[in-house]
């Protein structure tokens, strides 16, 4: 008996590229098959002939033969994702690793935390909540970026913020005055300020840049928040996405298998996790 | 294994040259030869040359196991391992170990690699005692022997074992693959039952390989405790320990229980494959995400993160060391760093 081959992946052709900000795209993809995603899970995209990394789905994972993955220019694989045009085809496998573990945020309220294209897996897990809002008790969203420019999603943001139990926030690190910036300015962090959420039974979801990731646990400690309530997304060295390349251990766990999703007190003995 | 019947064979090196000659065409049969006199370090895997300079016992091969089961380079997208069947013969207990990490990484867990998958099914392998033992060999500081066992723990993956002993092979059956072989062995070649001198000697060879390898390690303790790779986190240790590593990988790349790869797509014309490649933990680019952050930024790191690998993270994953003590990376090293000295420095921290 021979097994599926993990490496096999499936046609994703390209409905329509947003730009969504000088280095980030967002990609509308037309799966073959249904791609049977969890929130927080990801994928691996591959340009033919080029090579593939990996990303986590940016649309609901109630949508699943059209999903939306946003994608950030940081390297060769990136490069040649934002020269693909309407109608081009990637090849995609997955899902992989464990998500967000919905079940734990019934009833409670609910912290977004993201920065940069951090915010891509926020927004699947935020329009995965929308769809069930009557299960949470609130949802505050938390949304930084560099520059004005550099901030993804905004033409959703009034959607977002019809719903009554969605409390929204966004800072940029700078901006000029010609940018007309209606939100805060400051690192993301200087927004926990200003929620109005209890923390002791509210979950906390973060997803950013390393040193994002790092200094928004340490303020959601400091706010109260407890070490098993607040999730992280790591960005991990990755190739395979099941366990065989070996590229993101970390400590005993695999970020691929064991996450991307950990919770804080699982990781914060982990030499190095920031890095 | 308890219906396989530990030495109830015998067979003699004619038999068994007359053995691989019948089969020659059906199997492709791998064998260590020697390829250097001089240097004791010097049995090579080569395709069956069809005369008797074949070397079953001795020690292991210089070329990991690993090279015939998880080749340095090949394409998994589409897999490309071939459906021939191969005899590899003169496998020692070592690699058989690392070859029982590989099984659990790449068979046995939450996927199947489609080459190894295929490169095991079609491979028989025929093991061998050793009789001697390099200057690096520690298998029994990691409470292994150098000939494989057919029960317990410790069970060897081994199909048909055969132990040398004056002329003749012993010869245990570890599996119906190795009933297969043996009933070809036996209609091709002579196979009897052996006297108990034999037994008794190979009894003899067993407890006097064992204290060689305990001379050898003397000053290494086999009950040491290799948990001090992730407890000494002092950066000035590992400095001082990685000091003459001059970072060439050599040391995974011949490690048979190492199995990191990268993957990657190679172009032709309008065709691709999507290649895996062994890559290496040393390497500085080892663990750089693509935004530039790598954990692991400096050579102390890496020199740590491989002994942390072996003694720490594979055993987390998957129950046993990800050393079997079979020496390759103290050999190659050119800055001669060698690992029991790295551990038995940082028990003594």
């Amino acid at each position: 008996m021979s097994h599926p081959n993990p490496y096999d992946v499936q046609k994703a052709e390209i409905l329509n590229v947003i730009e969504e900000s000088p280095q980030i795209k967002t990609f509308q993809l037309k799966l073959e098959k249904p791609l049977e995603f969890e929130t927080g899970q990801f994928v691996e995209l591959s340009v033919p002939g080029v090579g593939e990394a990996p990303f986590t789905p940016s649309s609901s994972h109630y949508q699943k033969e059209e999903i939306e993955v946003s994608i950030m220019k940081t390297g060769f694989v990136t490069e040649k994702i934002h020269e693909a045009q309407k109608g081009d085809i990637f090849g995609i496998r997955g899902p992989y690793g464990k998500g967000y573990p919905l079940d734990k945020f019934k009833d409670r309220d609910i912290l977004l935390l993201g920065g940069g294209v951090g915010l891509a897996p926020l927004r699947c897990l935020l329009q995965t909540l929308i769809h069930d809002i009557d299960d949470y008790k609130s949802i505050t969203v938390c949304f930084g970026a560099k520059t004005p420019q550099d901030m993804i999603y905004k033409d959703q943001v009034d959607d977002w913020k019809s719903y009554d139990k969605i409390h929204h926030l966004c800072t940029v690190d700078k901006c000029k005055p010609e940018d007309n910036w209606q939100g805060c300015t400051g690192v993301v962090t200087v927004l926990l300020d200003d929620i109005e959420i209890d923390p002791k039974d509210a979950v906390a979801i973060v997803c950013g840049p390393p040193i994002m990731m790092k200094f928004g646990s340490f303020s959601l400690l400091d706010k109260g928040f407890k070490e098993e309530n607040i999730y992280l997304s790591m960005e991990k060295k990755m190739y395979c996405g099941f366990g065989e390349c070996r590229h993101c251990v970390m400590g005993g766990y695999y970020a691929c298998k064991d996450g991307p999703v950990f919770s804080y007190d699982k990781i914060k003995d982990v030499e190095k996790i920031w890095e | 294994m308890g219906k396989f019947q530990k030495n109830s064979l015998r067979m003699d090196k004619a038999a068994l040259v007359k053995f691989f000659k019948e089969v020659q065409d059906q199997f492709d049969i791998f064998l260590p030869y020697e390829i250097d006199k001089d240097d004791p370090d010097n049995l090579k895997l080569k395709k069956f040359q069809g005369d008797d300079n074949f070397i079953l016992n001795k020690y292991r091969t210089i070329d990991p196991l690993k090279s015939l089961f998880y080749l340095s380079s090949e394409s998994v997208l589409p897999p490309t391992a071939k459906e021939d069947k191969r005899i590899i013969a003169g496998v020692k207990n070592c690699d058989l170990l690392s070859l029982g990490v590989h099984d659990a990484a790449l068979l046995e867990d939450n996927f199947v690699d489609p080459n190894f998958e295929k490169w095991r099914k079609n491979t028989y392998i025929i093991s061998s005692d050793c009789d001697a033992a390099l200057s690096t060999c520690h298998c029994n500081i990691l409470g292994h022997k150098p000939y494989p066992n057919t029960s317990g723990e410790d069970k060897a993956r081994f199909d048909l074992n055969l132990s040398l002993v004056d002329d003749n092979y012993l010869i245990t059956v570890g599996s119906q693959k190795g009933q297969e072989l043996l009933d070809l062995m036996k209609q091709v070649s002579e196979v009897d039952e052996p006297d108990n001198y034999l037994l008794n000697e190979l009894e003899r060879q067993h407890e006097e390989i064992d204290k060689k390898l305990e001379q050898i390690n003397e000053e290494f303790s086999p009950d040491r405790d290799v948990g001090v790779v992730s407890k000494v986190k002092d950066d000035e240790v590992w400095e001082e320990l990685c000091e003459e590593c001059v970072q060439c990988g050599g040391c995974t790349n011949i490690c048979p229980s190492c199995y990191c790869i990268i993957v990657n797509d190679e172009s032709i014309d309008d065709n691709f494959k999507r290649i895996r490649t062994w890559d290496s933990c040393q390497l500085s680019g080892y663990a750089r995400v693509a935004g530039g952050e790598s954990p692991r930024d400096r050579l102390w790191e890496r020199f740590r993160n491989r002994y942390q690998c072996k003694f720490d993270f594979i055993k987390q994953n998957f129950s046993q060391y990800g050393c079997k003590g079979c020496g390759r990376c103290i050999s190659v090293c050119p800055a001669e760093i060698d690992l029991r000295e790295v551990i038995k420095a940082l028990q003594e921290v």
